[in-house]
């Protein structure tokens, strides 16, 4: 799958959610390991559901997760 | 590396074998090298085997979650290039000899079941070659 035009912050995010595994990520959002690596090289544009579980998993709204082209992240930073 | 992916490389490598060995078999017939007709028996059951030993080796995948939405879509574009490939090989297969041997020409009823065989295999071989290219070749399953 091509690379797409929406840009994420999953790696840093699941280090500033205490190192956070891509394998606990993926076991908090139902997907594969593959799945995870696959969106944080931005190969892979996930559903809005799965968008969704993901920023949930990390407190934060969805816009400081995923951004479309060239956006900045939303200053969210994790909720203590 | 995922199961699907295993068992692709395995189609795509015993295949590619398989394939090798039935042109190198049609060379040496073609220059009179004594190749009997069962010979070509042996390039076919190589190509099959993968397939078939690889369903079998490769165990089912480790974690709670082995089927996603990512996984969903690679099934999805995995079974229109396999319908693709066969759809290609039909029309191929309904023209070419007409090219090779004329309007006039005849070829054997024995070829028909063959010319299946083939379709199966052109099918499976498309579908590996999809799972690879969306899933990559490589075993990236390193932990970050």
């Amino acid at each position: 799958m091509a690379k797409n035009e929406i840009s994420n912050q999953v790696r840093r995010l699941r280090f500033e959610n205490g190192e956070m595994t891509q394998q606990q990520l993926a076991d908090k959002a139902g997907v594969t390991r593959q799945t995870i690596i696959a969106i944080e090289a931005s190969k892979y544009a996930p559903s809005l559901p799965l968008a969704f579980k993901i920023a949930r998993t990390f407190n934060v709204p969805i816009e400081s997760v995923f951004q479309f082209e060239g956006q900045k992240p939303a200053s969210f930073g994790p909720v203590q | 590396m995922n199961r699907a992916q295993k068992i692709s490389l395995t189609i795509v490598i015993t295949f590619s074998l398989g394939l090798l060995l039935g042109i190198i078999l049609i060379v040496m017939r073609l220059f009179d090298l004594g190749v009997p007709k069962i010979a070509f028996l042996f390039p076919v059951f190589i190509a099959g085997s993968g397939g078939i030993v690889s369903l079998i080796i490769c165990k089912k995948d480790k974690g709670p979650i082995t089927f996603d939405e990512r996984d969903k879509l690679i099934e999805k574009n995995t079974n229109l290039a396999g319908f693709g490939a066969v759809y290609f090989y039909v029309i191929l297969m309904s023209f070419l000899p007409i090219g090779i041997l004329g309007e006039e020409g005849s070829i054997p009823v024995t070829w028909c079941p063959a010319l299946l065989i083939g379709a199966g295999f052109c099918q499976a071989f498309a579908q590996s070659m999809a799972i690879l290219i969306q899933y990559g070749w490589r075993d990236k399953d390193g932990e970050e």
